[in-house]
């Protein structure tokens, strides 16, 4: 077989095998790559910053497991985010199967603050700084019903506590005292947040999806629609990077640290699109 | 290197490794997993709406006295008429409110959402030219979005042959969708990379303990 025709029929093992090379290599050895934030991550991550002292952070951690590695760094960056500037947090899902991951990153997040925090005004405590809602169906019930009134559209949170009952749920009681929502996921919700929850009520609304999602978000950022947008891992460690830089919150970056595997792999990728392309435009060039 | 010591984390790991193994060729391993996976999602999604959406949201208030739950529940319950095909017909009474009931919720909003607001972002405004937060750029961007739209839009016009101004303006077009097409290529490769980052960090980390 001559260079040419293999060129275009190389094994999609030997393929699969090099992916999977330059993937582990980078993560067994290390090394954060240091990403420079685009525009629309740093617009988010100045929404978030300038939420006023007296409204809340809505965290809509509407990711399921089979996105987790893309979306999760986003809610862990965006946690640490709110929480080191000692934000209103309440996080939510709009659907069920998405309640333990929310769970997952709220408890890590609140334990990487609480660990270190040396007195009580320190740590960051349930009720007083945030909220955990759980989840209430169908999606568009919150989405309308907190405009009016968030208490009623969850009479208790996730851990059957009444909401009425809870400090920060005095402070925070519809979308008048919301800074800003940030919806995580990877499906169509963000735009129905923008549809229900911003249309009727006015509230800003930030993004973070997976990359698959990226090119039909855009125009929603451009529009001013979403306030600003996180796209795929890339965008988590462009988040991550920020809440660092800016806050010297140096924990674990899952993001960041995945994204010498992410460059070379899409470099691997090119070069095999590259030399098929060769292959297929010789080939025909012979005929 | 510090192997996890959890079965649980093992038996997901292996499950991974059996799913990946696919890439090689089709084995019985692969299959295995596959069955495994769908017999857990459809169980567990099963009992997590039984747990969280029947009993809480329907059946303990119904059974403390919310009477008019019973309509919901009815009205519910007719989705299985379909089983029946004599009365398969009362299926269509469930379907047509919860069409009903999205229609006319959806239709307004995402008309005001996604076709006004875009309409909106593609004309020549100072707003606009702002937006891209390019400068003076910005200009030039919102022209191309707006020769985009219009060209885009010209290509799927297809009631007239596409010969002259027509023809020249949906070539433009196919240019753009080409590259929109190529965009969302690269993100969606971004996106399954990402994964199968995740998936080596959970067998790397969790798992076998090389990374930390």
């Amino acid at each position: 077989m001559k260079l040419i025709d293999r060129m275009t029929r190389i094994d999609r093992r030997i393929i699969y095998f090099i992916l999977a090379l330059v993937v582990i290599l980078p993560l067994v050895f290390p090394t954060v790559l240091k990403v420079k934030p685009m525009a629309p991550v740093e617009a988010l991550y100045e929404a978030v910053d300038k939420i006023p002292a007296d409204k809340a952070l809505i965290l809509d951690c509407s990711y399921a497991p089979q996105i987790k590695p893309e979306v999760e760094p986003m809610a862990v960056a965006v946690l640490r985010h709110a929480f080191a500037r000692r934000k209103k947090v309440l996080v939510l899902v709009l659907y069920v199967q998405m309640l333990g991951l929310a769970q997952k990153a709220l408890t890590q997040v609140t334990g990487e603050f609480n660990v270190k925090a040396e007195t009580y005004e320190d740590s960051i405590i349930y009720g007083r700084d945030y909220v955990f809602l759980g989840w209430t169906p169908p999606p568009l019930i919150p989405m309308l019903g907190m405009g009016e009134s968030i208490t009623a559209v969850y009479p208790a949170d996730y851990y059957g506590n009444q909401t009425d009952t809870l400090e920060l749920m005095q402070q925070i009681r519809n979308y008048n005292n919301v800074g800003i929502l940030v919806c995580l996921s990877g499906s169509a919700i963000p735009k129905s947040w923008v549809a229900y929850a911003q249309n009727r009520f006015g509230v800003a609304v930030g993004v973070g999806c997976t990359a698959v999602s990226g090119a039909d978000f855009y125009p929603y950022y451009q529009t001013g629609q979403f306030t600003g947008l996180m796209v795929g891992m890339k965008g988590a460690a462009e988040y991550e990077e920020l809440v660092e830089e800016n806050l010297k919150v140096a924990e674990k970056r899952m993001a960041s640290e995945a994204m010498l595997s992410l460059t070379y792999a899409h470099v691997i990728i090119m070069i095999f699109i590259i030399i098929g392309n060769i292959g297929f435009f010789f080939q025909r060039r012979r005929k | 290197m510090n192997i996890s010591t959890d079965p649980w984390v093992w038996i997901a790991a292996i499950l991974s490794l059996a799913i990946f193994s696919f890439l090689y060729k089709e084995n019985p391993f692969y299959r295995i997993a596959e069955h495994i996976f769908l017999g857990v999602a459809n169980g567990y999604l099963v009992t997590f709406y039984w747990h969280n959406i029947l009993v809480p949201v329907l059946f303990r208030p119904l059974f403390a006295g919310r009477l008019i739950l019973i309509l919901s529940f009815t009205i519910g319950i007719l989705y299985f008429t379909r089983f029946i095909p004599r009365i398969s017909w009362l299926v269509r009474i469930p379907i047509g409110i919860y069409i009903g009931y999205y229609t006319g919720a959806y239709i307004p909003a995402v008309i005001q959402a996604s076709i006004i607001k875009q309409i909106q972002g593609t004309t020549l405004t100072g707003a606009n030219f702002a937006s891209w937060h390019a400068g003076s750029w910005g200009i030039l961007w919102s022209v191309i979005v707006l020769i985009g739209v219009l060209c885009t839009l010209s290509y799927f016009y297809f009631s007239r042959e596409h010969k002259g101004v027509l023809g020249v303006t949906a070539k433009i077009g196919i240019v753009f969708v080409m590259i929109g097409f190529g965009a969302a290529f690269g993100y969606t490769v971004m996106a399954r990379v990402s994964l199968l980052i995740g998936k080596f960090q959970f067998l790397l980390g969790d798992w076998l303990g090389i990374i930390h």
